[in-house]
């Protein structure tokens, strides 16, 4: 079973053990090093004043991704942060931060910045977390400037910490809400492998 | 100056220090969606083509 979720419905979720200790919540979400999936979580303390944690949790160690909390089997499901992020350092990237960075086409066309990414989580068996799209502030190049819509990614995915590039081919497949979208991604990829 | 003048100034430090505070903390706290964290070389392959 899979299931589209925006990445800022993450941010801020519990991460609970399964013996029901709150240990820490969610930060910042980690792109895999090579792009296309998300490789683990940064984490906070819990509480109005508690700071980011030493610890993250590897995408690996995580036990049940839900629309309430992120469910790990103990404590010892944390690393350290730098370990975490040490794998996730190879993507090929800048660095840096997503959201609100420029959408690219391959042709140079400026599609409009980052907002939200839309990851899609499959649970069971070897649950993966792929990111198979960005929500972004449309620009003028289609056709709703400054509305917010979806567009697909490939499989592999071009990332760095200031723009984004995506096939040109990513504008025949917006999406305006989350309903609809995979089959959007679906068709998008499957065109994308044809085209190859 | 009388009494109540102190009061509200410091009432008024009081809120600008804990204002303060819950934006340090707002801002520490706030996440992203971090790609590449050491900052290896800017380019990568692109897409599945």
């Amino acid at each position: 079973m899979t299931r589209l979720m925006r990445t800022s419905k993450l941010a801020k979720l519990p991460v609970v053990t399964m013996g029901g200790e709150d240990v820490a919540q969610i930060k910042d979400v980690v792109y895999a090093a090579g792009g296309g999936q998300v490789g683990g979580f940064t984490l906070a303390g819990r509480g109005l004043f508690a700071g980011p944690l030493k610890q993250a949790l590897a995408w690996t160690s995580v036990a049940s991704l839900g629309a309430d909390a992120v469910m790990i089997t103990d404590e010892g499901a944390l690393e350290s942060t730098g370990a975490v992020l040490d794998r996730s350092a190879s993507s090929g990237g800048s660095g840096g931060n997503v959201l609100g960075s420029q959408v690219l086409t391959d042709a140079g066309v400026d599609l409009g910045k980052v907002v939200d990414v839309i990851i899609e989580v499959s649970q069971g068996g070897e649950g993966q977390c792929d990111v198979v799209g960005y929500e972004i502030e449309a620009s003028e190049a289609l056709g709703s400037s400054g509305t917010d819509v979806l567009i697909p990614l490939p499989d592999t995915i071009s990332v760095s910490g200031e723009h984004l590039i995506v096939p040109a081919s990513a504008k025949d497949f917006v999406g305006h809400d989350l309903a609809g979208f995979g089959a959007a991604v679906e068709q998008f990829r499957a065109q994308l492998k044809a085209d190859r | 100056m009388t009494w109540w003048v102190w009061l509200i100034v410091i009432v008024v430090v009081v809120l600008l220090l804990v204002g303060a505070v819950l934006a340090i903390q707002a801002r520490r706290r706030r996440g992203g969606v971090i790609v590449d964290p050491a900052g290896s070389p800017r380019t990568k392959g692109g897409g599945d083509r």
